[in-house]
């Protein structure tokens, strides 16, 4: 039944928050409409105070809606039953120091009621599935930044969940733990889970979202599927390896010759910085 | 039916959860460093023997008195410490770190993380207190050992008679271990719990640890002398008849405890019996005022965004 029904809807969502100043209304979220389907994966994207964090918060009944309607799996996010499927990342998490990252997980697994040999085939599971083993009984207070995202992470999915919401999941996380994070991203769309994430990386978001939501102050200003909004439609891109000067020449000249055709653009691709950086820092790694 | 009970059985099973990790937590804080404290006010009540004016029967029964007046001080002490303290870092702290918001991103209602971090602090200060209550009762055993065998010794070189003796005796055990010791802990216990589920309620609406700790203490001070100020209220002329100032005067006690019900303790210090009417009627204030203020931290709680 749940595969009919939409991972999120989010109806003409309103948030207002009071001011402290004259108490005058600050409106954070503006009318925002969002449809998840069942296995998507959705990046939510805007400049900082555009209102993303509160949507999520709305979707997750950590804030009341002004006007407008939040479900997830077609229940009403005020509900607490509809929070069974879903795990969170907050952005910037500090879990509690004191526990270990085993004993993180068991919590969190306890509170969405696993227990007994399926909690720890779950939590050994999980630990190794974000690369944790070798820090299972550390206290999370001698954790990196990186590694606690990777156990924040884990905790979202500590329950099997069908949605996963991420909130900035590479925030302040340096250019390896930031592709560890993306490739569990992509594990997950591997598996079918829908993820609904917010993100600054704007390539990291094009890289693993299918769909793509653009909000600003408050609006949604864009949305759709990724390859509709960043395809330019009337070019076409082919990329040559071992081309020879002569056939480029040839292209060129078929490309002449053709009515209402021409070259935009001819060179090498580029790689980008991330890629470079990590190409240089994983070779220096090796011994 | 059984999905009542399931239901049921999940939410005691979510606040056994966070309880066991709110009390993981504080311990893992090396709160129980204050029990060092403790023994040396322990060991130090010991010497605390007063010159005494009555006859030789009452011979070291100040030392006793000491040791239970020292120790149920300082369980008082430490208890509503811990308590206030405990409850009014817990919930902000939760807040700041954004732990909160993975707790309640989980299927986990909010009347449940509520109690579950009540109880949490609760079982810190249940813990903390039979601890204490161990090592206080195990110094009264052995003291009145030493006592009783002192005034054995005098009563033998004076040549007492029996009866004499064994009055002695019955009295010098009435100020030892006793059942109401036991209960006078267990109300310093009640005691600490309704200042918890007071702070707890404090911290739901404050954001701030310092502001929850500060107003609890002033409600605690404030506790000990408001049946005094409602009673001259109440007497004083007209106000005291009319339905406005009874009704200020309900409301009063509602929110703010009355803890001179608890003097019982200073009466169980000098040697006197606890009643067990009197600790039941303890219970239920303890459990009337920890339900109603996690009920109404809950009321507060629900409606708050993060």
């Amino acid at each position: 039944m749940d595969e009919l029904k939409p991972a999120v809807e989010i109806r003409n969502l309103v948030k207002d928050f009071k001011t402290s100043f004259r108490r005058q209304m600050l409106r954070a979220v503006d009318d925002v409409s969002i449809r998840i389907m069942p296995g998507e994966v959705y990046g939510l994207i805007g400049p900082n105070g555009s209102g993303k964090s509160t949507t999520m918060k709305a979707l997750l009944g950590l804030v009341a809606p002004t006007s407008g309607h939040c479900a997830i799996f077609g229940k009403d996010s005020l509900r607490v039953d509809s929070r069974n499927d879903v795990g969170f990342l907050p952005e910037n998490p500090y879990f509690y120091k004191h526990l270990s990252g085993a004993e993180t997980l068991r919590f969190y697994g306890k509170l969405c009621g696993l227990k007994g040999r399926v909690l720890e085939e779950r939590v050994t599971e999980l630990l190794g599935l974000v690369d944790l083993q070798g820090a299972r009984d550390r206290r999370l207070g001698g954790y990196s930044k990186g590694m606690l995202q990777r156990i924040g992470l884990a905790q979202a999915l500590v329950q099997d969940p069908k949605l996963v919401i991420l909130d900035e999941p590479t925030a302040g996380v340096d250019p390896v733990g930031s592709r560890q994070i993306r490739d569990l991203i992509l594990k997950l769309r591997e598996r079918g889970m829908t993820v609904f994430l917010c993100s600054h990386l704007l390539e990291q978001v094009q890289e693993v979202c299918d769909h793509v939501g653009i909000i600003f102050q408050g609006k949604m200003v864009r949305e759709g599927r990724l390859e509709d909004l960043i395809a330019i439609e009337d070019q076409t891109e082919i990329i040559l390896k071992d081309a020879s000067p002569e056939l480029v020449s040839s292209i060129h000249r078929l490309v002449e010759n053709s009515a209402g055709a021409s070259v935009v653009r001819v060179g090498k691709p580029r790689t980008t910085l991330e890629r470079l950086f990590l190409r240089e820092t994983l070779r220096e790694d090796k011994p | 039916m059984s999905r009542a009970i399931h239901s049921l059985s999940s939410h005691l099973s979510r606040i056994s959860v966070i309880a066991l990790h709110a009390f993981t937590q504080l311990v893992r804080m090396k709160v129980f460093y204050f029990l060092v404290v403790f023994a040396i006010i322990m060991i130090a009540s010991n010497f605390f023997d007063l010159p005494q004016h009555e006859g030789p029967e009452s011979m070291g029964l100040n030392v006793l008195r000491s040791i239970k007046s020292w120790s149920l001080g300082t369980m008082t002490l430490f208890s509503v410490v811990l308590a206030i303290v405990a409850t009014a870092l817990l919930l902000p702290k939760d807040v700041e770190d954004r732990t909160l918001y993975t707790i309640l991103a989980k299927p986990v209602p909010r009347l449940d993380y509520l109690a579950g971090k009540l109880l949490g602090v609760l079982m810190l200060v249940f813990v903390s207190l039979a601890l204490m209550n161990l090592l206080m009762t195990a110094v009264l055993h052995i003291r009145t050992g030493m006592v009783m065998e002192d005034q054995m010794q005098m009563a033998k070189t004076l040549g007492w008679p029996p009866d004499a003796i064994a009055a002695m005796k019955a009295e010098t055990l009435q100020q030892g271990p006793s059942w109401s010791l036991q209960g006078a802990v267990f109300a310093v216990f009640l005691r600490a719990s309704i200042m918890a589920s007071l702070a707890l309620l404090i911290s739901t609406f404050s954001s701030s640890t310092l502001f929850t700790t500060i107003v609890s203490f002033l409600i605690y001070f404030i506790g000990h002398f408001q049946a005094d100020a409602r009673d001259a209220y109440l007497q004083a002329g007209a106000a005291g008849e009319g339905v406005f100032a009874r009704l200020i005067s309900l409301l009063l006690s509602l929110v703010l405890p009355d803890f001179q019900l608890f003097n019982v303790i200073d009466a169980v210090i000098e040697g006197q019996a606890l009643p067990l009417m009197m600790l039941g009627k303890l219970t239920l204030i303890g459990l009337f005022y920890a339900v109603f203020f996690t009920f109404a931290s809950w009321f507060i709680f629900s409606e708050k965004e993060f």
